[in-house]
């Protein structure tokens, strides 16, 4: 099992083996990673592994015939190989060092098999890029496009045509139907003995109709009529244009019932492309109250995933004992994300209360939608973890602190030392210097730890120095950040902050040493 | 090469393609079972995708122009047609439409000009079109694929789509290998050559000869090569499972048992989604059994901790487990449930003693010694007859040329029992010795030394399973082929122009006409293992019962020249 092309000792093993192979086991891994996973797995717990070139024949023997006995037990039968070995072994130990040697290594066989069993397949194999894929949008396009624009074209003639019929609509009838034939010219109905559409022919009591649109003849009962409503919506007019429109609409209103009193007549033709415009136009700016919210909850979901992600490196931050964020950080992040949950869950319930029908799609999209939400809310945000207790983050802060005041004071230790050698070389004339060195010690200290330094801002505001003022500069700016909860921001200003103090610190000692070297030369005139 | 990974970033590349927003997704039958082997349902939330809608059946006609419409749907003359029919009356804002395989530009043009609202947005082809069951295992749910040992029309139609769909979605253009004397494989390998000739600009990934490495394989096979693996019973629990009780589309139908839990009615068995699964789907029932009481005890443990839940802090401490501890609760019950119905049934039907004299049968040559031991069990009434007539049947293709065959006194006792004695001599015309060409049984030839040396090695090392003696041909078959041995004559190319001078193939499709099995699919998760890449696929993914439904529907009707010794047991009554 361990190697799956049978044996390593058989008729190849004299060649020369050549690729990523296993010290051990001799088996080709095919590449490096394979071979470190291999060598993990498989020979972990390997030491003597060595030892298991000896095989010995004996054991094997012992083996089968442990191996017979063992048979039509449910529990043990697929472990009886684990066992067996281990009883081998436990033989083994009153003389027999070969036989233990070769059941230790089984034993390892086995684990080893059983290891790349248990190798999980779904996290295996390499990365991989999307498959194959063939576009054919734009073979689609090129025949569905120029069929649209032909009829867009058609339908844009017939809107500038509805404009013109609409705007100084007369009240008269005579005057209207003049205004009418004006606009569209009708066709000429003398030589139509038959309508068009149904083929029924004409006479006194089926008279000829023309469509007001395109001018077109027809049967009333082939008429079609385009409502006053829609007819202004699609030559985008107000409703207030014109006596007449108003009256139409009256009429219409009082008239429900026959649509001939409040419509444009026109053909199946004309009314089909309108209708057609009018339902592309509408479905584009179709924005029901479901599609509203659903697009708020989309918004708060797309911001809180960087929150998590942030809040996530917050904590990691504090339990590593940095002082870039606080608890108090976490805590209004941590404020925050709740906050956003329980919006979305707001919003996904407001979502589910839309009255619909019952049993609709409509109803299954909706219960779908809250589903999502509570998923995300459930799995994204309430599995975050929760807020380290702050006296573990003291303490693990504190060691931090005293690993570092340790490292502090031995330099300061040296540095007394160094001066104290000094000091006893000047004691006559180095006194005032002292004074001043002690100051910029404390001082310089102090700036080690953030805390003492803020508790005493009179004293920097008061120097001149222009990296202090840059530092109180930045100090300012991540209060605000803090209080706007932008982290990122916080974290790239304390580490700018960390980078101006140590500029400070190490200037001031500088600064310092130049006063010993000048306090020695003074002493040496 | 992770077919399920392949399938997934094509879902996912249709999903963000069509933007943010709410979804509805349009399917077909087959396509949602093709979905459905990748991603839950919760999967498919997340990626807005809402509402799920079969486009061939139970359609409403509320019109919702505020959702986006991804369409994937396999290009079948009905489909396209339902689809028009959509498009004239649009019910959705914009559609997304995919293929899942190669469309005749016929059927492009007639939906453009259909779609006179303008409502479509992309129309692709995505090679999404086989069912992936494992990240190396996939199958193409045709049951049935040969009658009078022939291809029906339909299956071969759609095995030459499904082919090309693994090929293209791996982005592999291979050397087609056939098995030789196989004329249904034959017919697929010129068939699939045909296409990927037709098709040559989509099968150029110029990535694969850039390097000098020899170009990947497909290896068409027959399961009529080896008609032993899927008669055996299985012990590794994905195979266990499928064999007594039967995974279709990676779920299992628990419904008919009585004493089932509602929530455990149907169950999905994905590697994927339950990592439990993942971790064990290979590992045999005895290992599988101690794992799942350690994972009791666990959630035990865990469970009662939860029990003392007192203070504040613990109740949130609770909340905060939580979904780690469903999912675990529900993962535990779910493989307890089915271990359980698996050790009943093995109770049951005597699997251990069954499987045993199966194993010898299959893996040693004693004639007599089984023949006597054979008898004795399947005339045995706690032994079920369909597990008696599968050994009968192993016994028969072992034992077809033995001098001292003696099928039909054992068929006399399954006929006394009552069983379908037919299926043995379809067995034997199926795939007899007359079909075979590898030799499936280990009879060791003087000639070959070096296996009868191997043998005597694996003799010595002793057997290390009863149960799991046997090792399907399919493994040593690949092994072959890894070595760079010659392959020529078992398994011609058919664009023999590909193919490198003795450098064995990366990568290898492997193919098998008349379902695969997984035990096989064990095989070649082994090989993958040790760093080769193989993926196995398969018409079907058979057990015992399937295959041998196969079998009865690829001889039905034919006149039996090979069994006739047997010919009393073939009566028209037994089918």
């Amino acid at each position: 099992m361990s190697n799956p092309f049978g044996e390593p000792d058989d008729d190849e093993s004299c060649e020369i083996l050549e690729g990523f192979l296993c010290p051990i086991c001799r088996e080709d891994l095919k590449s490096a990673e394979f071979l470190t996973v291999h060598f993990e797995r498989s020979h972990a717990e390997q030491q003597d592994a060595l030892k298991s070139v000896f095989k010995d024949i004996i054991s094997k023997a012992k083996n089968k015939i442990l191996n017979f006995d063992e048979t039509f037990d449910l529990s043990r039968s697929f472990d009886k190989n684990a066992t067996i070995s281990g009883a081998a072994s436990s033989g083994g130990t009153s003389g027999n060092v070969a036989a233990n040697a070769t059941s230790g290594a089984d034993n390892n066989g086995l684990k080893m098999s059983n290891a790349r069993t248990r190798m999980n397949v779904f996290n295996f194999m390499d990365r991989q890029e999307v498959g194959a894929e063939h576009n054919h949008l734009e073979y689609f396009q090129s025949i569905r496009n120029p069929r649209l624009e032909r009829y867009a074209s058609e339908t844009n003639k017939l809107i500038i045509r509805l404009h013109k019929l609409l705007t100084n609509l007369p009240m008269d009838p005579v005057l209207r139907k003049q205004h009418e034939r004006n606009i569209v010219t009708w066709l000429d109905g003398s030589s139509v003995k038959l309508c068009p559409s149904c083929a029924k022919n004409f006479h006194i009591a089926r008279r000829q109709h023309h469509c007001r649109l395109c001018g077109s003849i027809m049967c009333n009962d082939c008429s079609k009529f385009l409502p006053i409503e829609t007819a202004l919506q699609l030559a985008s007019l107000a409703t207030s244009q014109s006596e007449a429109i108003k009256e139409m609409q009256s009429s219409s209103d009082a008239n429900k019932s026959n649509p001939q009193h409040h419509g444009i007549r026109s053909c199946d033709h004309c009314l089909w492309l309108l209708e057609t415009r009018q339902e592309m136009h509408e479905s584009r700016t179709y924005r029901p109250l479901i599609s509203q919210i659903y697009a708020d909850i989309q918004k708060l979901r797309k911001d809180v995933l960087p929150d998590i992600e942030m809040y996530l490196k917050i904590v990691g931050s504090l339990y590593d004992g940095e002082s870039i964020f606080t608890i108090a950080d976490a805590s209004a992040l941590r404020g925050k994300i709740g906050h956003v949950a329980e919006a979305i869950d707001l919003r996904s319930k407001r979502i589910l209360a839309i009255p619909c029908q019952e049993g609709s799609r409509e109803g299954a999209l909706k219960k779908a939608i809250r589903l999502s939400c509570s998923q995300l809310i459930k799995d994204k945000i309430l599995s975050i973890p929760p807020l380290p207790e702050e006296e573990d983050i003291r303490k693990i802060q504190d060691r931090k602190r005293m690993e570092a005041e340790q490292r502090i004071e031995t330099e300061r230790r040296q540095a007394m030392e160094a001066y104290e050698r000094q000091a006893l070389a000047n004691n006559a004339s180095g006194g005032q210097t002292r004074v001043n060195n002690e100051n910029d010690y404390a001082y310089g200290s102090d700036l080690r730890s953030l805390d003492n330094w803020s508790a005493q801002p009179v004293n920097i505001s008061q120097s001149e120095d222009p990296l202090v003022e840059q530092i109180n500069i930045i100090k300012g700016y991540i209060k605000q950040a803090r209080q706007e909860m932008n982290f990122e921001v916080v974290e790239t200003l304390e580490l700018n902050l960390r980078e101006l103090q140590r500029e400070f610190y190490e200037r001031q000692r500088a600064s310092r040493e130049l006063n010993q070297d000048a306090g020695r030369s003074k002493q040496a005139t | 090469m992770n077919l399920i990974t392949a399938i997934k970033l094509y879902v996912e590349k249709m999903c963000n393609e069509s933007g943010p927003g709410m979804k509805t997704i349009l399917l077909d039958k087959e396509t949602t079972s093709i979905i459905s082997m990748a991603f839950s349902q919760s999967d498919m939330l997340q990626r807005e995708v809402f509402l799920f809608e079969r486009l061939d059946s139970g359609r409403s006609n509320e019109r919702m122009k505020n959702l986006k419409c991804i369409v994937f749907i396999r290009p079948t003359k009905q489909n396209i047609q339902l689809l028009a029919d959509e498009l004239r009356s649009p019910k959705y804002g914009a559609y997304f439409i995919y293929f899942s395989n190669i469309i005749p530009r016929t059927d492009i043009k007639y939906l453009a000009e259909c779609d006179e609202s303008e409502s479509v947005r992309e129309v692709k082809e995505v090679y999404a079109d086989y069912l992936c069951v494992n990240p190396n295992l996939f199958s193409l749910n045709i049951n049935s694929s040969m009658h009078r040992l022939n291809w029906l029309p339909d299956a071969l139609g759609r095995t030459v789509q499904g082919v090309l769909a693994v090929l293209l979605s791996l982005k592999l253009n291979p050397v087609i290998r056939y098995r030789a004397g196989s004329v249904v494989s034959q017919t697929l390998a010129k068939q699939i050559y045909e296409q990927i000739c037709k098709e040559s600009s989509l099968f150029d990934f110029s990535r694969t000869h850039e390097n000098g490495a020899a170009p990947p394989l497909l290896l068409i096979l027959d399961r009529r090569d080896d008609p032993v693996t899927p008669l055996l019973h299985q012990w590794t629990y994905q195979a266990m499972v499928h064999e007594l009780l039967n995974i279709h589309n990676n779920r299992v139908d628990l419904s008919n048992i009585p004493g089932i839990p509602k929530d455990y009615r149907e169950l999905v068995l994905s590697g994927d989604q339950d990592e439990f699964y993942g971790n064990n789907m290979y590992a045999n029932f005895g290992e599988i059994g101690s794992t799942i009481k350690n994972l009791m005890e666990e959630f035990q443990r865990k469970a009662k901790d939860h029990k003392k839940v007192e203070s504040i802090a613990d109740m949130k401490n609770f909340i905060e487990t939580y979904p780690q501890f469903k999912k675990m609760s529900g993962t535990v019950q779910k493989h307890l449930c089915i271990m359980g119905e698996l050790s009943a049934l093995t109770t049951k039907r005597n699997l251990f003693e069954v499987s045993e004299l199966e194993q010898e049968v299959a893996c040693k040559a004693e004639h007599s010694a089984q023949l006597q031991r054979i008898r004795k069990i399947i005339a045995d009434e706690r032994i079920s007859v369909d597990d008696a007539i599968k050994l009968v049947a192993l016994y028969a293709l072992r034992y077809e040329r033995h001098a001292n065959c003696d099928t039909s006194s054992l068929l006399q006792i399954i006929k006394t029992r009552g069983g379908k004695t037919a299926i043995v001599p379809s067995l034997i015309e199926y795939a007899g010795t007359h079909m075979r060409q590898g030799e499936i049984f280990n009879l060791v030839r003087i000639s070959d030394a070096v296996k009868l040396t191997r043998n005597l090695i694996k003799g010595l090392k002793g057997v290390e399973n009863v149960f799991t003696q046997h090792t399907p041909l399919l493994k040593e078959t690949l092994e072959e082929v890894f070595k760079g041995r010659e392959l020529d004559p078992m398994y011609p190319a058919i664009n023999s122009e590909l193919v490198p001078f003795r450098r064995p193939p990366q990568e290898v499709v492997v193919f098998i006409i008349g379902g695969a099995t997984y035990e096989e699919a064990l095989a070649v998760h082994q090989l993958n293992n040790a760093g080769y890449k193989v993926i196995l696929g398969g018409t079907t993914i058979h057990n015992s019962e399937s295959f041998i439904n196969e079998v009865l529907n690829a001889t039905d009707g034919m006149q039996f020249k090979h069994t006739k010794t047997m010919l009393k047991y073939i009566s028209s009554d037994n089918y």
